[in-house]
């Protein structure tokens, strides 16, 4: 497979600490190699698009920002897009993250902190190589939007979503609440909104969520089933009907509890789940507005597409070995996981399923496997991370979760933290995903320590992932104890999703730790 | 067409795997015709002959078993590791949980029954190994037949293959696909557990006989691993000790056990109520993925 690298400079700010042209020259045979100033620029996705038709490239690997660049904000969204139209599958594309988490948290190590980067380099291109393509569906969106709330905010953006032919079904825990005491000439009324035809209000539960941008499935307790293209969630400071939501819309939450945004700066009203648009409580209602318009807009434009791009990185069964002992039909809470009545095999109801790999972690026969982030990626994964030699120091396998532990290792970079170069980071979909074995590999493959960081209680964007991890670990410390592995080598802790402070100290801690004990 | 010249040898195992050919009875009467037993502990013929096809039963535990085992490998064309012991190091591989100067001193010296006890030196005596290993792990091996024993059915079935000149066929499904058990709770998609507590079948006074063991509370190995035995145990009421080792795409049968597990029974009880090491690896710990206590 011709595998083009592409190596960012960060327009000096990764250069100056990584010698990326070193790194460059570190790969021949299939795998082409560029330096570019920054991945972002429009000569920069020139020089790429022509690379990938001139080299005939199917896998590309960008190192550079972390991948939640590329989650978050447009420039990565539009390099992602770019790719996918010059005919790269999506699970052909690696981003090795070597400037929040290698450059700025190494800077004054710069020689180790190249050789790191190698490191997270060759995973990449390992991820890549080890990769099938992944499927993709094409679902026509409907014009019509489930809004989750009667604030203000909701009113507003359903007013504006009725005015361009969208059938709007209003949910609402327990009533439809009174802004009969909030006056103001522009405000739209309850009673307007209850004219309109295309407007339904439904004072139900919601029982079931499930489908994707463009076409989602909500059943309510009072049987009502609604299908939406989009959601608007707009339930104020409610932190009761947050927490009620919570498991079926699988949102990021702040520490108070409350539903957040993908972005506070640049994407306001999205969130990590395509098609559902929140807007949260403000100080300002002209704040609050610019809000409700915004998601409107952005529903608007979604919706309005002839047909809304989907990849199934769902989770697949090998059927030669699956043996239906419906050990995944307990462990998945979202029910993607089904025994065929027929063949008594277990099989994935791809609507349903989120791809977090909880089931995959869970199969007592490895017949499940990821699309994104196989098996057999992990365990090579582990052994390139563990080559990596610390100068001094403990070699820590951190592995982090992308919902928390991710952005929060990113943020210790972005904030200017420095941590020894021995954290090997290790990003997982979901604790849920960390299968004991792996852990078991890790401290064959040499690594000191191991560290999983996920999201705390009630924060796991999978619900139930980082419960399930604590209870395989808290299982699996006698097997390592019984390896004559302290079981204290391994170390879970829950982070929000931006405590880069915690991350470094637990960090370095863990390795005074270790030192402690006499490893290192 | 000539002969299949055969010899087949016991390394560290309980001759089950020999008793389990024997047990084809008069169906190895035309076996007999096709293969020719030139070397065996049944026959007691204790030179190995240069042979076709050199089968093994048992573990590698100490200098003899890795003698006899590169001999046979010399002298063979094919080797067929035969059952848990040869392709996993079966129940010996637990001792790999302790060093060896802890389980000689067990053995020989802090031993209920002895007094003054000594551990042996005798050159006439084997020395354990450090670790116990399988068969594959010592010489190169052609075929891997597992199964404590494996059932006379899958050894003849293996025979034939390898007289053809076929790979030998081991299923690749678990155990719960062979398991005529009924499933209740395993298949309805809710997160609790499968039972409120677990229970030794010691405790129990009634086993039922038609349900999933699992959903009875007790601690059944059948989800990790491989089917292939008829299901001879959970027939006979007793639930799946694991001994066909981890399936195919299985790194391991403990860890991958333990995963399974935190989902359907409550870990608390499991905790407390079971030896999980011990059963986990029970047939399987030579070939884990830390086949070994670490040294010291």
């Amino acid at each position: 497979m011709n595998i083009g690298l592409f190596l960012s400079e960060g327009d000096g700010e990764i250069s100056k600490v990584v010698d990326v042209k070193y790194l460059a020259g570190e790969y021949t045979g299939d795998v082409s190699t560029r330096v570019l100033n920054n991945l972002h620029s429009a000569a920069s996705h020139r020089a790429i698009i022509r690379e990938i038709e001139d080299s005939k490239l199917e896998g590309v690997v960008l190192a550079g920002e972390s991948p939640l660049f590329y989650k978050k904000t447009r420039n990565g969204e539009l390099l992602l897009s770019l790719l996918y139209a010059a005919g790269i599958n999506p699970n052909r594309i690696a981003i090795t993250n070597i400037r929040e988490q290698v450059a700025l948290p190494h800077r004054s190590t710069p020689d180790e902190a190249t050789l790191k980067a190698k490191v997270l380099v060759d995973v990449s291109l390992e991820k890549v190589r080890l990769s099938k393509n992944v499927e993709l569906i094409e679902v026509s969106p409907r014009r019509a939007v489930t809004v989750i709330g009667t604030t203000v905010a909701a009113l507003f953006a359903a007013q504006r979503l009725l005015e361009r032919n969208f059938q709007i079904d209003f949910i609402d825990r327990e009533e439809v609440r009174d802004f009969k005491n909030f006056k103001h000439q522009s405000m739209p009324t309850l009673a307007s909104i209850r004219e309109n035809p295309n407007a339904r209000f439904h004072v139900s539960k919601i029982t079931d969520f499930y489908g994707y941008a463009g076409n989602f499935r909500i059943n309510l307790e009072n049987e009502v089933k609604i299908r939406a293209g989009g959601v608007i969630v707009a339930i104020g400071d409610d932190l009761k009907y947050t927490n009620e939501l919570y498991p079926f819309l699988r949102l990021e939450r702040d520490e108070r509890g409350f539903f957040k945004a993908l972005s506070s700066d640049t994407a306001v009203t999205e969130t990590v789940q395509q098609g559902i648009f929140l807007i949260s409580e403000q100080q300002k209602l002209a704040t609050t507005i610019a809000m409700a318009d915004s998601a409107a807009m952005s529903l608007d434009a979604l919706l309005s597409q002839n047909a809304i791009r989907h990849e199934l990185f769902v989770s697949q069964v090998d059927e030669a070995v699956c043996g239906g002992c419906g050990t995944c039909i307990k462990t998945c809470i979202f029910h993607a996981a089904e025994i065929d009545p027929v063949k008594k095999l277990s099989s994935t109801n791809i609507k349903r399923c989120v791809g977090c790999g909880n089931c995959v972690s869970a199969c007592p026969t490895g017949a499940r496997d990821q699309i994104s982030g196989n098996t057999k990626y992990y365990l090579s994964a582990i052994k390139m991370l563990a080559s990596y030699k610390p100068p001094s120091g403990a070699k820590l396998l951190y592995v982090i979760c992308e919902g928390c532990g991710y952005p929060s290792l990113d943020y210790a970079g972005i904030t200017g933290l420095e941590y020894p170069t021995g954290v090997m980071p290790l990003s997982v979909r979901c604790a849920g995903r960390l299968d004991t074995q792996f852990i078991l590999e890790a401290f064959k493959q040499g690594f000191t320590g191991v560290v999983i960081c996920k999201c705390k209680d009630d924060h796991c964007l999978n619900i139930v992932g980082n419960t399930d991890l604590d209870r395989r670990a808290n299982l699996f410390r006698a097997v390592l104890s019984s390896r004559g592995i302290s079981p204290d080598r391994l170390r879970i802790f829950g982070v929000s999703d931006c405590d880069g402070a915690s991350c470094v100290t637990s960090a370095v801690e863990f390795m005074n730790y270790l030192k402690t004990m006499g490893r290192s | 067409m000539a002969k299949i010249k055969v010899a087949t040898g016991l390394l560290q195992g309980c001759f089950g795997c020999h008793m389990a050919l024997l047990d084809l009875h008069e169906h190895l009467i035309p076996l007999l015709i096709a293969i020719n037993i030139l070397r065996s502990p049944i026959n007691d013929v204790k030179e190995v002959p240069e042979v076709d096809l050199g089968i093994l039963d048992g573990a590698v535990c100490n200098t003899e078993n890795k003698a006899l085992a590169i001999e046979f490998r010399t002298k063979s064309k094919k080797i067929l590791a035969l059952g848990t012991c040869a392709c996993m190091g079966g129940i010996n591989g637990l001792r790999n949980l302790h060093d060896l100067d802890t389980v000689l001193k067990r053995s020989y010296v802090k031993n209920e029954s002895t007094v003054e006890g000594f551990i042996p030196k005798s050159p006439d005596i084997p020395q354990l190994l450090p670790n116990v290993q399988a068969l594959h792990q010592v010489i190169h091996v052609d075929y891997s037949l597992p199964g404590c024993p494996p059932t006379p059915a899958m050894i003849m079935s293996a025979l034939l293959d390898i007289i053809n000149n076929r790979e030998i066929k081991i299923p690749s499904k678990n155990l719960c696909h062979e398991c005529t058990r009924t499933h209740e709770q395993m298949y309805i998609p809710r997160r609790e557990f499968v039972t409120d507590s677990v229970t030794s079948i010691m405790e129990l006074d009634e086993i039922n006989e038609e349900r999933c063991f699992l959903e009875q509370g007790i601690l059944c190995m059948g989800p990790a691993t491989r089917e292939g035995c008829e299901a001879r145990c959970v027939k006979g009421n007793t639930p799946c000790r694991g001994c066909m080792g981890p399936g195919p795409d299985a790194l391991e049968q403990g860890a991958k056990m333990i995963n399974s597990l935190a989902s359907i029974l409550p870990a608390g009880g499991l905790m407390f109520m079971e030896d999980v090491v011990g059963v986990g690896y029970r047939y399987s710990m030579p070939v884990s993925i830390y086949p070994h206590r670490e040294a010291k």
